[in-house]
């Protein structure tokens, strides 16, 4: 596996982000047109892209070159988007869902570290709740975000199309095989990658590594894939979860959380893997 | 050009036969009033395999425009249509087509922002994106203009996106005659797309390039690249109708502006689009009762013809522009263009401005007398109001 993403692009030290942009690549392979949508994503990978490109129009951009190569009869290119949260659960996500809704032949690879963070860490649908971003500062009054994250790879399970995966940049084994059964499936193809942000989540940059992995050991954000909007494999599988706290206290954007929040956090984990478990015993998906 | 046949069709199917003749590629469309017959018909039209393309019925206007423009990138020849508020939404990525100079083709199918009937208002707030805009008399000159945008777009000299302007009813839902070319005349006339930057390497993302303003460069130069192309294109777009006159049979004026009865006009109106049907009929009448009042049809509202203007600006005494627009707090499009064009003329005409048929407000053959009328009086010195609302 040969790679293609220029490094260093002008991503921060410890950018999540980049490293998932290394690995989806590499992964890839060089038949591959790449649509970045401005800030992190570009800045994260210097692959060649396709060019132009407006944050609110991903889905459609994908759509368009994969029209055109398919009208001059060219089908064995991977026609990639890498967005960011924001191209993806936000100003994106119209475009987005009805590429899903027309099953372009097209990958979305989203690399999610849950905030606007090119521009400054602002809050995207993205951001976990009580996660402290700079349009969800904590006041006297209201502390943190007071919603939780949008489930977008559920989202686009309920578009019933070929494959949705998560995935992280703590498990790169996982996220590659996932990128290269992906390519086998003609159709629409998503995949989320937690991608920790050292600056807008605020630790120190070397844990980068430590932070996607307890992420994914504690429940918070478990890796699995769905095919056909129907069949769900959990890919990663604790014989016991972590406690929640291992991934929120070295954080500081969760620094002001309190106890019995981190009870409620836990409470919500707990019961969202054991549906996951659940759905991964009868290799379907339970809603 | 024996083997062209005749139908009578509304102005939506004459743009949708328009796309079939000129093996459009990669199409796509959100339905608006009143463009949305352009999609059924190019729905059907792939359907029956008469369009060996793609048609995307994508979610909305913004998305349509964003996936002709990736699809021009690929090497696509492309379509997108709309009207009014799809227009409108459309802007954003509108920028980008013509940024990277991608010769797409669109049919603006006009419709006001304060109603659903036409005035221009929808194409005219697209000015600042630097397209071709040229706008449409009839169902002929839909399908003409749509073939000779392909070929004026796709022209190296040019590589610019071209926008086809004709009004939302009065053509779109109107069924008039229309002769319509071969396939092979249109094959012969008309070479498939290949995509071909124009752009210098280091410039164009398309070709690994960071855009300008990257890497210390002048950030201004994309500004002054694309504006030298629009100038650029004045000539190329005379040079295509005088062809497409030579081997189809039909073309219009000089392809920027066209000449009605100005031969003996001491003063002459202005107009666009379908209106300038109503002011032939206008002009008839006056000159039958011997008020020299002539037209000039104005097709190519962007480039903006300034040597036409300049030349017309000595022939008469008075020009009246009839402006189906307003942009609030300044004036109408033309008129704004045509002072501009005239001030460094030593003997400068009058410039009457009209505003007319906005919000689809009916305008009348004895409407446009009336206007020719006072035209004239201005003309021959006597004093009138500057600006009227018909």
């Amino acid at each position: 596996m040969d790679e293609l993403t220029i490094t260093p692009g002008s991503a921060c030290q410890g950018c999540g982000a980049a490293l998932a942009a290394r690995l989806a690549f590499k992964a890839l392979g060089p038949n591959t047109i790449r649509h970045g949508i401005p800030c992190c994503p570009d800045s994260s990978t210097m692959t060649p892209r396709g060019g132009g490109g407006v944050f609110e129009g991903g889905g459609a951009a994908l759509t368009g070159t994969w029209r055109a190569l398919k009208a001059k009869g060219i089908t064995d290119v991977n026609v990639v988007g890498f967005f960011g949260d924001g191209g993806t659960y936000d100003i994106g996500l119209q475009g987005i869902s009805a590429a899903a809704e027309r099953n372009e032949n097209v990958w979305i690879i989203t690399k999610d570290n849950e905030a606007y963070m090119n521009t400054g860490n602002q809050r995207s649908s993205s951001t976990p709740l009580y996660a402290m971003t700079s349009t969800t500062p904590v006041g006297s009054e209201i502390k943190g975000k007071q919603t939780g994250k949008k489930n977008i790879p559920m989202i686009f399970a309920a578009h019933h199309v070929p494959f949705v995966a998560t995935a992280s940049v703590g498990y790169p084994e996982d996220l590659i095989a996932k990128i290269e059964y992906g390519k086998t499936l003609h159709g629409f193809k998503m995949l989320i990658i937690q991608s920790p942000c050292p600056v807008g989540w605020r630790y120190d940059p070397a844990k980068t590594i430590e932070v996607a992995r307890s992420a994914v050991q504690t429940g918070i954000w478990p890796l699995y894939e769905i095919t056909d909007g129907e069949k769900f494999k959990l890919t990663y599988k604790p014989r016991e979860l972590k406690p929640v706290t291992e991934y929120y206290k070295p954080q500081a954007r969760f620094r002001h959380v309190t106890d019995e929040q981190l009870a409620g956090i836990q409470e919500d984990t707990t019961k969202n893997w054991e549906k996951l478990l659940k759905s991964d015993e009868l290799g379907q998906l339970l809603v | 050009m024996s083997e062209a046949t005749f139908d009578v069709m509304v102005g939506n199917k004459a743009a949708a036969t328009a796309v079939k003749l000129a093996r459009v590629e990669v199409m796509s469309a959100f339905p608006v009033t009143p463009q949305t017959t352009i999609t059924q018909y190019l729905s059907e039209m792939v359907a029956n395999g008469e369009i060996k393309g793609e048609f995307v019925n994508a979610e909305g206007e913004l998305s349509t425009q964003v996936i002709v423009q990736s699809a021009s990138r690929a090497g696509a020849r492309t379509f997108v249509c709309t009207s009014g508020p799809g227009q409108l939404y459309m802007h954003h990525p509108m920028h980008g087509t013509s940024s990277s100079r991608l010769p797409v083709v669109m049919a603006t199918v006009h419709r006001g922002n304060k109603s659903m009937q036409p005035d221009h208002t929808d194409l005219m707030s697209q000015t600042w994106t630097g397209w071709i805009q040229l706008y449409c008399e009839n169902n002929q000159e839909v399908l003409d203009t749509t073939l000779m945008a392909y070929k004026l777009g796709e022209d190296k000299r040019v590589r610019l996106p071209v926008a086809i302007g004709y009004d939302g009813y009065v053509l779109s839902y109107t069924a008039e005659p229309v002769e319509v070319p071969s396939q092979k005349s249109v094959d012969d006339w008309l070479p498939p797309y290949e995509y071909e930057s124009i752009l210098p390497k280091d410039y164009d993302p398309a070709t690994g390039g960071r855009g300008f303003g990257r890497g210390g460069r002048d950030p201004q130069q994309g500004w002054i690249t694309h504006h030298e192309a629009l100038l650029n294109a004045l000539p190329v777009i005379k040079e295509i109708n005088e062809d497409y006159g030579k081997v189809f049979g039909r073309k219009y004026g000089n392809g920027l502006t066209e000449t009605y009865m100005t031969e003996d006009a001491e003063a002459v109106m202005v107009a666009m689009g379908s209106m300038a049907g109503t002011a032939r009929a206008a002009i008839d009448n006056l000159q039958a009762n011997g008020k020299p009042v002539g037209l000039i049809k104005l097709k190519a509202y962007q480039p903006f013809a300034v040597e036409d203007f300049q030349e017309y600006g000595k022939k008469f005494n008075a020009i009246g522009m009839i402006d189906r627009n307003v942009c609030l707090g300044h004036g109408g499009a033309g008129y704004r263009l045509i002072r501009n064009t005239l001030y460094d003329m030593d003997d400068r005409p009058k410039v009457l401005q009209f505003h007319a048929g906005l919000a689809g407000k009916e305008v009348r053959v004895g409407d446009l007398e009336r206007v020719g009328e006072k035209i004239l009086k201005a003309a021959r010195g006597e004093k009138v109001s500057q600006v009227e609302w018909v």
